[in-house]
C-alpha cells in the first residue's frame, strides 16, 4: 500500500490544492502570463455588476401591477431587505439604508454563488481584496452616519462609553473602542473571505482527491473514488447554504453597526 | 429620536447578538493582551504581564457581554 501512496504521490495532478490555486493568470488580450490586471476574478466582478444592473433595471422598467417573473423575484428580495434587514434592525429609518443593504445582499450572494455554478466555480470573495473593500465601504456608512447624527464627539463618546460604573471605565473603554471602531471591519471582512476560501478549497480536495485515487493502480484504492466525488456533490449543495447565509450575516451585520451608530443610547 | 418608543431589535437577531459578544470577547482579550505584551516587554516579566492582560480583557469583555445583552 506504501508503494501505491508513492505513485499516487508522484503523479502530476494538482494535489493537494495550494494557494496559488486561487491565483489565476490574467487574461491573454490584456497582459503577460501572469500580469494581475484582468484576470478571471476581474471579469466575474464585471459579470455580477453587470446582471445586476440589468435584472434590477428591466425589473423596474415597466412595472406592472401583475408582476412579470423578473419584477416578481426583483421586487421580493428588496422587499426582503429592506423589510426584513433594513426595518426590523434599524426601525422606521431602515428604509433610507435600503437600496445600499440590498445592493450588498445581492452582490455578495451572487458573488458567493459563483463559486459554485459550473464553469465558473470559483468567488472572488475568495480573495481578501474584494470583501475587505466591501467592509470598508460598509464601515464609511456607518461611522459617517453616526457622525452627522450626533457630531463627531458625541458620537465617539457613544461608541466607546460602557454601560459600567466608572470605576471600571479604564478596563472597558479600550475594549470598547477596540470592539466598536476598529474590529468590526475586520471582522466584517474576514468572516466572509474565510467562508469563501474555505469552502473553495474543500471542493478541489474532494473533486481532486477523487482523481488521485482514481489515478491508483490498486482496485481498492480505485474503488474509494466515487466517494470522493459524492462527498464532492453534498458539499457543493452546503456551499448553496454557506453562499446565502454569508451574504446575509455580512448584510445584517452592516445593518446592525448603522443601527448602533445612529442609536442615542448605544 | 424623541418619541420612539425603543425597540428591541437585537433580541430578535440571534445572529448579530452572537457576532457582536463575540467581537466584544475577542476585542477585550486582543487589547489587554496587546497591553500586557508591552508591558512584559518593558519589565521584562517573562510572560506573566501577557497572561493577566489576557485575564483581565476576557474579563471585561464577558462582563460588557452581560451588561449588553444579559437580563
Amino acid at each position: 500500500v506504501i508503494e501505491q501512496l508513492s505513485i499516487l504521490a508522484k503523479d502530476d495532478l494538482p494535489f493537494p490544492p495550494k494557494v496559488e490555486d486561487f491565483f489565476l493568470p490574467a487574461i491573454y488580450p490584456w497582459g503577460e502570463a501572469n500580469a494581475p490586471w484582468v484576470t478571471k476574478f476581474t471579469v466575474l466582478i464585471w459579470l455580477a455588476v453587470a446582471i445586476l444592473i440589468v435584472l434590477f433595471l428591466v425589473a423596474y422598467r415597466k412595472p406592472k401591477l401583475v408582476p412579470t417573473r423578473g419584477q416578481w423575484l426583483a421586487e421580493s428580495f428588496y422587499g426582503f431587505t429592506r423589510n426584513n434587514i433594513g426595518k426590523d434592525i434599524i426601525g422606521p429609518e431602515g428604509v433610507r439604508f435600503a437600496p445600499y443593504l440590498t445592493a450588498l445582499f445581492a452582490f455578495i450572494l451572487l458573488t458567493n454563488l459563483f463559486g459554485i455554478i459550473p464553469g465558473i466555480q470559483i468567488s472572488p470573495m475568495s480573495h481578501i481584496a474584494f470583501p475587505a473593500f466591501l467592509a470598508l465601504i460598509s464601515y464609511a456608512i456607518y461611522n459617517y452616519q453616526g457622525i452627522k447624527r450626533h457630531g463627531l464627539l458625541k458620537y465617539l463618546k457613544l461608541q466607546t462609553m460602557p454601560p459600567a460604573p466608572k470605576v471600571l471605565y479604564p478596563l472597558l473603554v479600550p475594549i470598547e473602542f477596540f470592539s466598536n471602531l476598529i474590529i468590526r471591519p475586520f471582522t466584517l471582512a474576514l468572516r466572509l473571505f474565510a467562508n469563501m476560501f474555505a469552502g473553495h478549497i474543500i471542493l478541489l480536495v474532494f473533486t481532486l482527491s477523487g482523481f488521485a485515487l482514481l489515478a491508483s493502480d490498486n482496485f481498492f484504492i480505485k474503488a474509494m473514488s466515487p466517494f470522493a466525488w459524492v462527498m464532492a456533490v453534498v458539499l457543493t449543495l452546503f456551499e448553496v447554504m454557506v453562499a446565502a447565509l454569508q451574504a446575509y450575516v455580512f448584510v445584517l451585520l452592516t445593518a446592525v453597526y448603522v443601527q448602533t451608530s445612529l442609536a442615542e443610547d448605544h | 429620536m424623541a418619541g420612539d418608543q425603543k425597540p428591541p431589535p437585537r433580541r430578535g437577531e440571534p445572529t448579530s447578538t452572537a457576532w457582536t459578544a463575540l467581537g466584544y470577547l475577542l476585542a477585550g482579550m486582543a487589547v489587554w493582551g496587546f497591553a500586557g505584551w508591552l508591558v512584559d516587554r518593558w519589565l521584562g516579566t517573562g510572560g506573566i504581564a501577557i497572561g493577566i492582560g489576557i485575564v483581565l480583557g476576557s474579563a471585561g469583555g464577558i462582563f460588557l457581554v452581560m451588561k449588553r445583552f444579559g437580563a
